[in-house]
């Protein structure tokens, strides 16, 4: 059980508070309702790139990093299609360095040509490190576009190719941080040793006064119902072939997340998952196999992804593949099965709830979806699924005209 | 802009808590039992460790193979039923065969202590290593490395410590292909009987722990004895390579990866937290100067780290990072430059300030909660050391001087004779 309290500013901040006495330090998140699907479909890439320019400096305080080391702190930051999500932890007698840092990003980063420039190649570094220089790593620039038409899921956070990065300008970005970068669209969780009453103050003397900023509503394009199935084949020189296949699913309201969940972790949770038990340990046809929801806001995808053992051709692994997932439609899983799926969940989610780093980006998390006690209720979640419930979102899921199917496979020419 | 906030609040002085909760006891065949109770939640981190790394195999692929044989099939049930059995309690299990030591280190809800010790006594010392089960890994395993061998970071990582430690110490020794064919079940169980001996184990629980919780260990480890007489394995002697500088192709790469560095001294040696402190100021944090310059000035790369690390025989010095073909050479360049300026002048009292509140940070850290207390208490442990080795540490951060660090770095980074190895 995680205890905390919420509190709403004036200018629609929210504030959430986990005190937890058994550690000397703080972890304070700061989650922005903002995410790649915001971005102009030319301009791809954007809501990343600006969480890197966050950490160059503000009017009133020229280096970010700086006086957070000096406070003994240490942070991070993330993008995803939803949300852009940075993070703090220091040792608590200094929490107040987080808030002030934080707070004057929020109210007045200074981007510069300069700045712009620099940060354009690190992220056009990264676009290389790890999306193109990498076996593999650019299978969701490939599958994105494949499965989504419309929805802005079709091009990834990085972006769709550095191209896009190339040509944003200070105007650009100032726009976009104009937009999101406001008090109503910021949730502030704070887990560790303070009470709520402290971090309250410290919210209202450093984020209170930020103006509430412009009123945005997000109005994106739905993705129409795929009525067909998708197929694309990647060449590439790579020692083995490779096999993904993403199905549509609902929003993360929606009331089957779990249960789709649920599949992917019947389909390869752990060693004994019924894909790896099938088609790695018995029949030797993959080396890997991966299976996932992708967990977005809006209608997601369900992917399952594997290595292909040399010699064993796509099609036969794919067919094998469809084989055990048609198994789900025919036959209940047994309640030994389920039992176990359902205990991983709990055991992973109480894990979690150990650090106070986890807590405070699972509490802002919840807070977004509309309930931050949603983490106390989660593991009830999963254990509500039933075996009806897992037979009827496979079939109205996990059907060829719903699926989109990347193939990698060696080039013809053999050698390197 | 009002101008409170161009003023940081005031900074307050914040050591780490070094005076961890451990207990430790000893089974009746003689088991180190370390106990670190501590933590909010019902949940456990145990870890057996085992003097049976990469240092121990006489081929390579062996000790890794060996360790993660252990859930392939026992005594009493088979690879399908141990991982069922696994999963159906929640149990998270890591196996690791790193270079001097293996372990299996495992997270579960701690209601599951007694079962849990049933499984991992079967894994650990009732494994059967069954020939098929083994044929199917190799192959698998076989499909990773080539995987693997596309990727520029671990081609150079690879041939870095190749030259660092060179070819015949197994913490330079590299795999080929040919080395998955001809590992069989009796060369398994050979090295298992050597190395997974239950006298020779140390064990690491942390968390929220049930009064059962001895109980159980005793009755699941505290019995057992080994059969085999442990036989040493073939030592030899860490000797780099010759030629320090190479540059290995790779067709179609839009990065090269570059490794910089050189065998240094490990933990037990008294410098060594020293060097960790010039190591942090050079690249061991996002403020580091490799950082700044080559990543916020320049935009050369994604990230560039300095690492200091220790194994139990030698210790690596290894700067790596990725970056734009065009720019290799001036990365290198300026990667070198930054080595120097270490050696000729004295770093600036607000950077020793800077570095040492993140390293203190950064201790810290390291003992917030249960799971992070355990993995530092085995790091020292490893070595032979106790938790002094924190508190000296915590007293090196507060203490040292610039002219201290402009020593070290003159005694350590031997820059006439760094190995610089790139791959793209």
């Amino acid at each position: 059980m995680v205890d905390f309290r919420s509190y709403r500013l004036e200018n629609g901040l929210r504030l959430i508070v986990n005190e937890d006495r058994s550690t000397p330090l703080v972890a304070m998140n700061i989650l922005y309702d903002a995410g790649s699907r915001d971005e102009d479909s030319s301009l791809t890439g954007m809501a990343h790139l600006l969480e890197h320019l966050m950490y160059c400096g503000t009017e009133n305080i020229r280096e970010y990093d700086l006086p957070l080391q000096l406070a003994g702190g240490e942070n991070n930051a993330f993008t995803n299609n939803d949300i852009t999500n940075y993070y703090i932890t220091l040792p608590a007698a200094n929490v107040e360095t987080a808030f002030w840092l934080e707070s004057d990003r929020m109210l007045a980063p200074d981007f510069t040509e300069g700045k712009l420039e620099i940060q354009k190649n690190v992220v056009i570094e990264e676009f290389k490190q790890r999306y193109l220089n990498q076996p593999y790593g650019d299978a969701m620039l490939h599958l994105r576009p494949l499965a989504y038409k419309r929805h802005p899921y079709r091009w990834p956070t990085i972006g769709m190719e550095p191209a896009h990065i190339e040509r944003i300008v200070v105007e650009d970005v100032r726009r976009f941080f104009d937009r999101h970068y406001n008090p109503g669209k910021a949730i502030v969780t704070l887990s560790g040793n303070i009470t709520p009453g402290r971090a309250y103050e410290l919210a209202l003397k450093w984020f209170g006064s930020i103006p509430a900023g412009e009123e945005y509503v997000r109005n994106l394009p739905a993705e129409p119902e795929q009525t067909g199935e998708r197929r694309h084949t990647v060449e590439r020189n790579l020692p083995a072939d490779a096999l993904y296949k993403a199905w549509h699913m609902g929003p993360r309201s929606d009331p089957g997340f779990h249960t789709m969940d649920v599949i992917t972790d019947l389909l390869a949770g752990g060693e004994s998952g019924r894909l790896y038990n099938r088609l790695v340990r018995d029949l030797n046809l993959f080396s890997e196999i991966n299976a996932y929801i992708t967990s977005d806001i809006d209608p997601g995808l369900v992917i399952v992804s594997g290595k292909i053992m040399k010699g064993i051709d796509p099609e036969t692994a794919e067919k094998a593949v469809v084989q055990v997932i048609q198994e789900l439609k025919d036959t209940d899983p047994a309640d030994y099965e389920l039992e176990k799926v359902k205990n991983r969940y709990e055991s992973s989610a109480v894990l979690s709830n150990t650090g106070i780093l986890n807590k405070a980006l699972k509490l802002s998390v919840f807070e977004l979806l509309g309930d931050a006690s949603g983490i106390n209720s989660e593991v009830e979640a999963y254990r509500a699924v039933s075996k009806t419930m897992i037979r009827d979102a496979a079939d109205r899921y996990l059907n060829p005209a719903n699926c989109s199917t990347l193939y990698y496979i060696a080039s013809k020419k053999k050698g390197k | 802009m009002s101008s409170f906030r161009r003023t940081q609040p005031p900074l307050h002085p914040f050591d780490a808590q070094i005076d961890i909760p451990l207990k430790s006891l000893t089974l009746g065949n003689g088991v180190p039992v370390y106990i670190i109770e501590a933590g909010t939640e019902d949940v456990i981190r145990f870890e057996c460790v085992f003097r049976a790394g990469i240092i121990k195999e006489s081929r390579p692929l062996l000790a890794s193979t060996a360790n993660m044989m252990l859930t392939e099939g026992s005594v009493n049930y088979t690879a399908e039923e141990i991982n069922e059995t696994l999963d159906y309690y929640g149990i998270f299990l890591n196996l690791q065969a790193e270079r001097d030591t293996a372990s299996l280190t495992a997270y579960f809800l701690s209601r599951y202590f007694e079962k849990a010790m049933e499984l991992f006594a079967e894994i650990l010392f009732r494994p059967v290593f069954p020939g098929t089960e083994l044929e199917k890994l190799m192959m698998k395993r076989l499909n990773w490395y080539r995987i693997n061998r596309e990727k520029v970071q671990k081609i150079a990582g690879d041939r870095f410590l190749e030259s660092v430690f060179g070819p015949a110490h197994p913490y330079g020794r590299q795999v080929a292909e040919a080395d998955f064919e001809g590992l069989s079940p009796s060369i398994l169980r050979d090295f298992h009987g050597n190395f997974y001996r239950p006298e020779d184990m140390a064990v690491i629980v942390s968390g929220r722990i049930p009064d059962s919780a001895v109980t159980s260990m005793e009755k699941h480890f505290g019995h057992l004895r080994s059969e085999k007489i442990q036989s040493p394995a073939a030592e030899s002697p860490i000797e780099g390579l010759s030629v320090k500088k190479d540059h290995i192709s790779k067709k179609g790469a839009v990065q090269t990866a570059v490794r910089i560095g050189s065998a240094t001294i490990n933990k037990r040696h008294p410098d060594y937290h020293g060097l960790k402190f010039l190591n942090v100021t050079l690249g061991g944090y996002f403020g580091s100067r490799l950082m700044k310059n080559l990543r916020e000035d320049k935009g050369y790369t994604y990230g560039i780290h300095s690492i200091v690390s220790s194994f139990d025989k030698s210790g690596l010095w290894m700067i790596s990072t990725e970056v734009g073909r065009e720019n290799s050479s001036k990365a290198v360049e300026e990667i070198k430059k930054e080595i120097k300026l270490l050696m000729q002048k004295p770093v600036a009292a607000d950077e020793m300030e800077v570095v040492g509140n993140y390293m203190a940070g950064e201790l810290v850290r390291s003992f917030d909660g249960p799971m992070a207390i355990a993995e530092s208490f085995r790091s020292a442990w490893e070595f032979g050391l106790d938790m002094s080795y924190f508190s000296k540490m915590m007293h090196t951060i507060r203490t040292i001087t610039p002219e201290e660090v402009l020593q070290l770095a003159n005694t350590y980074y031997n820059i006439e004779d760094l190995y610089e190895i790139t791959a793209g």
